[in-house]
């Protein structure tokens, strides 16, 4: 919540892309959480969540993204 | 140490001319693009985030609020490149006023120096001055080229600029603190934009390493083709690293170190590895020096379809930390070339050369390529394929298509 703005969830961080002006595709969201990217964790890689929490978030995020 | 270091540059060679063992390694990576919904800067609704509110909106693709990269037709075609035109690739957010306090009261310490010491910003301006072009250029700049769907801005040619930068020659400073400490192996520079995001420093610092011998043409920068740095391009103090990618060109300095090791930040030990699609990790050379390169800047397919008759073709040309000599160009997509003039004052190693071709095209499709040598090496047809998308040099991709009528 502190890395990234995204008017749905909230959050109002600095740090990576403001997400209200992106689209995602779902696996697009999933490759990044599930790899990282610059100062962003690899959430998959370093067991941080599980497949399944990277599912949902994917889900949730490609659906609030961008709008 | 000496060794060692003429081991990762040869590493690193062999990579870049695409004689490393590349070949048979099965390309793993699956991932997606960002699809960005403002992509195209025609669409006015979407305008260029607060902190580079003063950019010209016109001139740049806006990929995310931290990744903003320049028209092909946009970085100039006198040299420089404007400041308002100048591309954005932040790691960390930018610094605010606030943030920096009085500019003149910015510190930054020198150290791995006979006699450590820290300098205000006003302190450097009385140690030496000078003014230098270099080109600032993203490691992932050629990114969108890249077939196997890389994570990260989709750059095409325009993460990349030709820049004045004033500022103190780093050696000076470095005399000043007695010299460097006889053990050092590494030029290291530290960003302190991480600080007020409270993130964990060992994976938000900017901290980058070069070879040693970097700070002798490397220079702490305090103005940006003829203003006051602007703090989103890492005012108000930068370290400049010429021929070496933008990456390593550390902004918001607070810190100047000469190692004996390699940083240990992520930004350093695992981020900025050149390694093979499907591999990763800091045994793979890190984006340091850029390779030789070149690109059309007009015409383009961004500037419409181009009268039959005379036409001037006109691009850019570097030659990484060495000069580039020559630049030749093609209509025919690769199949026969012709000698470009060079144009405008040689700026130095560093800057990049204009070029132009005058020929006359009939109507009908062309793809126009641009091909650049620095003496010893010249650009490759194809890219180096490499899990991130770093350090696209082949000319094939950067080549355009054009319709004469």
């Amino acid at each position: 919540a502190g890395c990234h703005i995204l008017k749905a969830a909230g959050s109002e961080g600095n740090v990576g892309p403001n997400l209200d002006t992106v689209s995602l595709t779902e696996d697009s969201v999933k490759e990044m959480v599930t790899y990282g990217l610059g100062v962003m964790p690899a959430y998959g890689e370093e067991n941080i969540l599980t497949k399944e929490q990277i599912d949902i978030v994917s889900f949730y995020v490609a659906n609030t993204a961008g709008k | 140490m000496k060794k060692r270091r003429q081991k990762l540059n040869l590493n690193r060679r062999n990579f870049l001319s695409g004689t490393a063992t590349l070949a048979g390694l099965a390309a793993t990576a699956s991932v997606v693009p960002i699809n960005i919904s403002n992509a195209n800067h025609k669409d006015g609704s979407k305008g260029l985030p607060d902190f580079i509110s003063w950019k010209d909106r016109n001139a740049l693709i806006v990929h995310s609020d931290k990744g903003i990269e320049t028209h092909r037709s946009a970085i100039g075609e006198s040299l420089i490149t404007p400041n308002r035109n100048v591309y954005i690739r932040n790691n960390m957010p930018t610094m605010s006023d606030k943030q920096i306090g009085d500019r003149n009261n910015w510190k930054v310490s020198i150290q791995g120096v006979k006699n450590p010491k820290t300098f205000t910003l006003a302190q450097l301006k009385k140690m030496g001055h000078t003014t230098m072009a270099t080109i600032l250029q993203c490691s992932g700049n050629g990114r969108g080229f890249f077939e196997h769907k890389v994570r990260g801005s989709q750059w095409k040619t325009g993460a990349a600029a030709c820049v004045l930068w004033t500022g103190v020659p780093l050696m000076k400073v470095v005399d000043a603190c007695g010299g460097i400490d006889g053990s050092a192996v590494f030029m290291t520079s530290a960003g302190v934009d991480h600080e007020p995001t409270g993130l964990d420093p060992k994976k938000a610092m900017v901290e980058r390493s070069v070879p040693k011998k970097v700070y002798k043409d490397a220079m702490l920068a305090w103005e940006m083709n003829g203003v006051p740095l602007p703090n989103a391009h890492g005012g108000p103090l930068r370290m400049v690293t010429p021929g070496y990618f933008g990456i390593n060109n550390v902004k918001h300095l607070g810190k100047v170190a000469f190692t004996t090791k390699e940083s240990s930040v992520k930004y350093m030990k695992s981020s900025y590895r050149i390694s093979p699609i499907g591999k990763k990790g800091s045994q793979y050379p890190s984006c340091w020096e850029m390779p030789v390169k070149s690109w059309i800047t007009r015409p383009t397919d961004e500037t419409g379809t181009v009268k039959a008759g005379k036409v001037q073709i006109v691009g850019v040309a570097m030659g990484g930390t060495r000069k580039v000599r020559s630049v030749k160009v093609s209509v025919d997509g690769g199949k026969s070339w012709k000698r470009a003039r060079f144009v405008g004052p040689d700026l130095g190693k560093y800057a990049w050369r204009q070029f132009v071709l005058e020929t006359t095209l009939t109507s009908g499709t062309y793809n126009i390529a641009s091909l650049a040598s620095n003496g010893s090496d010249k650009q490759p047809e194809l890219r180096m394929e490499n899990r991130r998308g770093y350090a696209h040099n082949g000319w094939k991709d950067h080549s355009v298509n054009i319709t004469v009528v």
